[in-house]
């Protein structure tokens, strides 16, 4: 699975590569603008073992932001699963949250925390949060009637039995979602860095921007999709492995 | 009505009078939410007594939907819907499921008290599932998943049960077995049996409320099954005489 999907990215990666070469040779534009490909390969050698940390750096903030996404998602998804007055309104403030840009909020997190780790995590963590809230939020919603039905007749179901139940039966598209989301804590710890924070790839990438160096940003999204695959092949691993055990 | 206490055990005393175990519908009309289709027009029916009636008739009447009604699930209809002696219904499908993270057996001894534990094997023996007490509820056959169904509902606190196909997909000698086995271990229960094999019907329950199209006045008709108590011991002409009067009444 690893193998194929690196795979995958890597052809997609110099495809896009390739292209950027095409338009620099077709339009004859400077090396200032597009590098060539030796002075992309040259800067690639010179900043990579940095750019390597930059992104652990940057990974294990998505990673710690992921999870307290989902934690913070099924706890409030069990409450906002019900068709009542609370679950009505955890709906709606989601659905109205999520139509926000995130990075147009992100700037009043920088002014009140500053730069630094809290940030960071905190603007991942909302990026990634309203979406899987909303999923989490339709999954447990839904009945299994097929199921429910025999514990609501005989008065045993409770809250516990439900969700677990709701959880079991769809924990295919839990997967998935879950799966889905890192997507969304990696892109969102990249731009809580590019706006405020003095650590990561996001704040590796700025730097390069401010510098017009191509090459930086070439290699800073070539380690980000490799970490970004290594880590949802590692949660579909171990979706698999839930789904296995399930079906047991 | 002044009856002998002790005929029969489901009659309770009040102030003197003895009221019998009793569901009945009155005036029943409904149309289902958002349509023209009328499914019921005033519909009157009646059960009396515990053991194993019958409801019976056409794909598309409105079986499950009066059955549902019956069993409190199912509301938004005009008319009234009285019990007398039966507190607890219960309303059984063939479509239900166990979760699927234990086996049947697990998942069935969750659901009762220790002192049902014999009743369970007893139940466990007669339906004919032994063999597959662990199994996962996804890996049995389909006939083998409604007898795990019902046996956990028989296990429950019930006056009624009303078993909506849930013998389907099982072959006709072990349903014979199955009913004979309610009859006689829940003598004192009420069964209302929803299925569409006129002969079994005929043959094992006791009152039949065949319910017939809306435009037909009355929309139920009641007829009186052979009641039988064991499979083979029955008169054909009277059999015949019975699945008759069905097949008129519908």
């Amino acid at each position: 699975m690893l193998h194929r999907r690196i795979q995958q990215f890597v052809l997609v990666y110099f495809l896009g590569l390739l292209s950027l070469l095409l338009v620099k040779y077709l339009l004859n534009l400077s090396d200032y603008v597009i590098p060539g490909p030796v002075e992309i390969w040259q800067t690639c050698k010179s900043v990579f073992a940095r750019y390597v940390f930059n992104v652990l750096d940057t990974l294990w903030i998505a990673v710690v932001g992921h999870i307290i996404s989902i934690i913070l998602a099924f706890m409030v998804g069990i409450l906002g699963r019900h068709n009542s007055w609370i679950g009505s309104l955890i709906k709606a403030t989601a659905y109205s949250i999520q139509a926000y840009p995130i990075v147009a909020v992100a700037p009043i997190i920088f002014i009140l925390l500053g730069d630094g780790l809290m940030t960071r995590l905190l603007i991942a963590v909302m990026i990634c949060y309203f979406p899987l809230l909303l999923s989490v939020i339709g999954i447990l919603s839904e009945p299994v009637d097929s199921i429910e039905h025999f514990y609501v007749s005989t008065k045993r179901m409770n809250w516990r039995l439900q969700v677990r139940i709701r959880a079991y039966e769809n924990i295919n598209k839990l997967t998935t979602v879950i799966a889905g989301s890192a997507t969304m804590a990696v892109v969102g710890t990249i731009i809580a860095e590019f706006i405020a924070a003095d650590a990561g790839i996001g704040y590796s990438i700025r730097t390069a921007l401010y510098q017009s160096d191509l090459s930086k940003i070439l290699t800073a999204l070539f380690l980000i999709g490799i970490s970004t695959s290594l880590y949802l092949t590692g949660l579909e691993w171990v979706g698999n492995v839930i789904q296995k055990k399930c079906q047991a | 009505m002044k009856l002998k206490k002790q005929q029969i055990c489901w009659f309770s005393n009040i102030d003197g009078y003895l009221i019998v175990m009793q569901i009945e519908c009155q005036n029943i009309s409904y149309q289902y939410p958002q349509t023209d289709t009328h499914v019921f027009e005033h519909l009157s029916c009646q059960v009396t007594g515990p053991g194993f009636h019958a409801l019976f008739g056409q794909s598309g009447l409105g079986k499950t939907t009066l059955a549902r009604m019956i069993a409190g699930e199912l509301t938004g209809y005009s008319g009234q819907i009285q019990s007398r002696q039966i507190y607890e219904i219960l309303y059984t499908h063939n479509m239900e499921r166990f979760p699927g993270w234990a086996g049947i057996g697990d998942m069935m001894e969750s659901t009762i008290q220790a002192s049902g534990r014999d009743m369970l094997n007893e139940l466990v023996d007669a339906f004919g599932i032994q063999p597959v007490m662990n199994a996962r509820f996804s890996q049995l056959s389909l006939g083998q998943k409604n007898r795990a169904n019902l046996i956990r509902y028989l296990l429950q606190k019930f006056d009624l049960l009303i078993m909506d196909e849930s013998l389907a997909n099982v072959d006709e000698t072990t349903r014979g077995r199955i009913i004979i086995t309610l009859k006689t271990l829940f003598p004192e229960k009420c069964f209302l049996y929803i299925s569409h094999n006129m002969m079994e019907i005929a043959k094992f329950c006791n009152q039949i409320v065949v319910l017939r199209s809306p435009c037909k006045h009355p929309q139920t008709s009641m007829i009186s099954g052979q009641n039988l108590m064991t499979e083979n011991n029955f008169v054909m002409k009277e059999l015949e005489q019975t699945m008759l009067e069905i097949v008129h009444a519908s």
